[in-house]
């Protein structure tokens, strides 16, 4: 579950999950939904591996900035991510959607700052900010 | 949470925050603004990110935030800091993903009489040789070694490629080349991400604007710019695009992971940074560089644009360049009082002694060519406001403005909008932003710049 916040100049998500996996597509999905983003295209498919992350937090950071970069090189939009190693600093993710993608929204990056993952009882939150 | 009584008035336009406002605090922090402001600024959150600038290792004198501060990530937007060369760090953040988002201002011989007929047809004009606009690639796509001379050498690659002449370098930041660019450092990605987008605006608050001359404050200086009552302007508000915000990534990524070897620690990630001297803040320092260099070279690109514009809607009039300048930029500077330094300066203009300073206001307000004075270099490390600064998110604005009442305002002041987007226009509707005449007499009342002149916007075109 995610949910977009005000910010003066940028873009702020809230992120709440029942499980690390679903924090890490539900902030996936999120960042599309800040980016307004619109499939187009026909299906596509990619692994994405992101070693030596420096902490949880970092990780996700890094995941959702890879995310980002095949929608600025390539315009794909995944719709579905199934983690196939999800570990504390690193992943593995067979990402499933289309190709090309419009986007409304030009989100540069996706920042580390309020980004802090956490367990709180049976729930992993964060927050993320985007620059746009 | 801060308010007014943690803040100390040094003069009616500068407040301080004491380094006793929190224990990490290596200096204290020092905000331009004028008390009804300052209400205004403790609003968000961008003097807090302000002290945290303070904390930075190896930073001097101050933390400092310009009148148009506003809520950033890391460092707000109006920031800049000067940290020590020798002993201290760079930091990403302190930039920004938009390296060297900057404004170019060109003049045009004609006077607003002249082309007063035909502002629609020029703006449109403008807006078909000069795409923008969301992910928006240009028609030229560099192959791997123009990009690599553009990132290496900047503007004067571009002018090389044909795309404006070499007297246009002498009237830009730093020749438009910043030195020490690496182009080895930069990622394919990155590559991959900007190989397209020379000569673009991209979204946003990016614009080219075509502006009349309505005020003159300094005649003198306003001569030696060409600028009389009535001139006419443009001006071009970009940076370096996709390529620039994936440099931004990557070397924060890099340095978040490096922090610990270098023992550093930091109250916001996105102030990750890294010794100015270790491996990774040289990386960083020269990817910066051509990273900036790649910005200069796209604003080169786009007065080519408007030069062809021009010369179609406006034949035999020509399009000189004023000054080009850098708002999202670390450089390394010398002060008698502090020595070698790094200067970051993000939403931050270098304001040296005479050097042209280009503020835009917003969308249908007016815009402002200062010149850098004395003061600025004892006071905040040879710097100025960027532009008047945003006060309400697009959240808001969007909920809050209605596209055809704005596009009727507008049209009432005479203002001619080629938009690609009806949501980038509410985006960027005055009343989101700061009063840009409130912001630019707080600079010029605390001595940091003059006011040569003021523009009022005739045409705006934007992604």
């Amino acid at each position: 579950m995610y949910e977009l916040l005000p910010h003066t100049a940028d873009i702020r998500l809230r992120v709440t999950a029942e499980s690390f996996e679903e924090l890490f597509a539900d902030a996936m999905h999120g960042m599309y939904a800040a980016m307004r983003a619109h499939p187009d295209g026909g299906a596509v498919q990619r692994v994405i591996r992101v070693d030596d992350s420096a902490d949880t937090t970092s990780l996700l950071v890094d995941f959702l900035n890879e995310v980002l970069a095949r929608a600025h090189v390539a315009r794909e939009l995944f719709t579905a991510v199934r983690f196939t190693r999800l570990e504390e600093r690193s992943l593995e993710a067979e990402l499933t959607g289309v190709a090309p993608a419009s986007f409304d929204e030009d989100v540069k990056a996706v920042t580390y700052h309020e980004a802090d993952v956490r367990r709180d009882g049976d729930r992993w939150t964060t927050t993320l900010v985007f620059d746009i | 949470m801060m308010d007014k009584s943690h803040l100390e008035k040094i003069h009616d336009h500068l407040w301080e925050i004491p380094r006793s406002y929190r224990g990490d605090m290596r200096v204290p922090a020092r905000v331009y603004a004028s008390e009804a402001m300052l209400d205004s600024i403790l609003r968000d959150r961008s003097l807090e990110q302000l002290v945290n600038v303070a904390t930075l290792p190896g930073i001097r004198k101050y933390a400092i935030a310009m009148p148009d501060v506003h809520e950033g990530y890391g460092f707000p937007i109006g920031g800049v800091a000067a940290i020590d060369a020798r002993d201290g760090v760079i930091s990403p953040g302190g930039i920004g993903y938009d390296i060297n988002c900057g404004v170019r201002l060109l003049r045009s011989n004609k006077t607003h009489r002249e082309i007063e007929s035909i502002l629609p047809k020029l703006a449109h004009s403008v807006a078909r040789e000069v795409p923008s606009g969301v992910g928006r690639g240009g028609s030229l796509k560099l192959n791997n070694e123009d990009l690599n001379r553009v990132l290496r050498d900047g503007a004067r690659h571009a002018v090389e490629m044909g795309f404006g002449v070499a007297e246009d370098l002498r009237h830009i930041e730093s020749g438009g080349c910043l030195d020490g660019a690496d182009p080895a450092l930069i990622s394919s990605t990155a590559r991959e991400r900007g190989r397209d987008q020379l000569g673009t605006l991209g979204s946003g608050n990016h614009f080219v604007e075509i502006d009349r001359v309505d005020a003159i404050f300094d005649e003198e200086e306003a001569a030696r710019f060409g600028l009389t009552l009535d001139s006419i302007v443009i001006q071009i508000h970009t940076g370096s695009r996709g390529l620039g915000h994936q440099v931004a990534t990557d070397s924060l990524r890099v340095m978040t992971k490096s922090m610990a070897a270098h023992h550093i620690t930091v109250p916001d990630r996105e102030l990750a940074c890294a010794p100015l001297r270790s491996a990774e803040g040289k990386d960083y320092l020269h990817a910066m560089a051509a990273a900036a260099n790649f910005a200069f070279a796209n604003r080169q690109l786009i007065t080519a644009g408007i030069r062809r514009a021009w010369s179609h809607e406006v034949p035999g009039d020509a399009i000189d360049l004023i000054y080009d300048v850098a708002h999202n930029v670390a450089k390394v500077e010398r002060y008698p009082d502090v020595g070698e330094v790094v200067v970051h300066r993000k939403g931050a203009t270098r304001a040296f002694p005479g050097q042209p300073v280009l503020i835009p206001g917003s969308m249908g307000t007016a815009s402002y060519l200062l010149v850098g004075a004395e003061a600025a270099m004892q006071q905040s490390f040879g710097s100025s406001c960027h532009g008047a600064g945003r006060v309400m998110s697009r959240t808001k604005a969007r909920h809050e403005i209605g596209v055809d009442e704005l596009r009727g305002r507008l049209r009432a002041l005479g203002i001619v909008v080629e938009a690609g987007s009806s949501k980038g226009l509410v985006e960027e509707a005055p009343e989101a932003y700061k009063d840009i005449d409130a912001v630019i007499d707080i600079v010029a009342s605390a001595g940091i710049a003059k006011k040569v002149a003021r523009f009022r916007p005739l045409a705006v075109v934007k992604g």
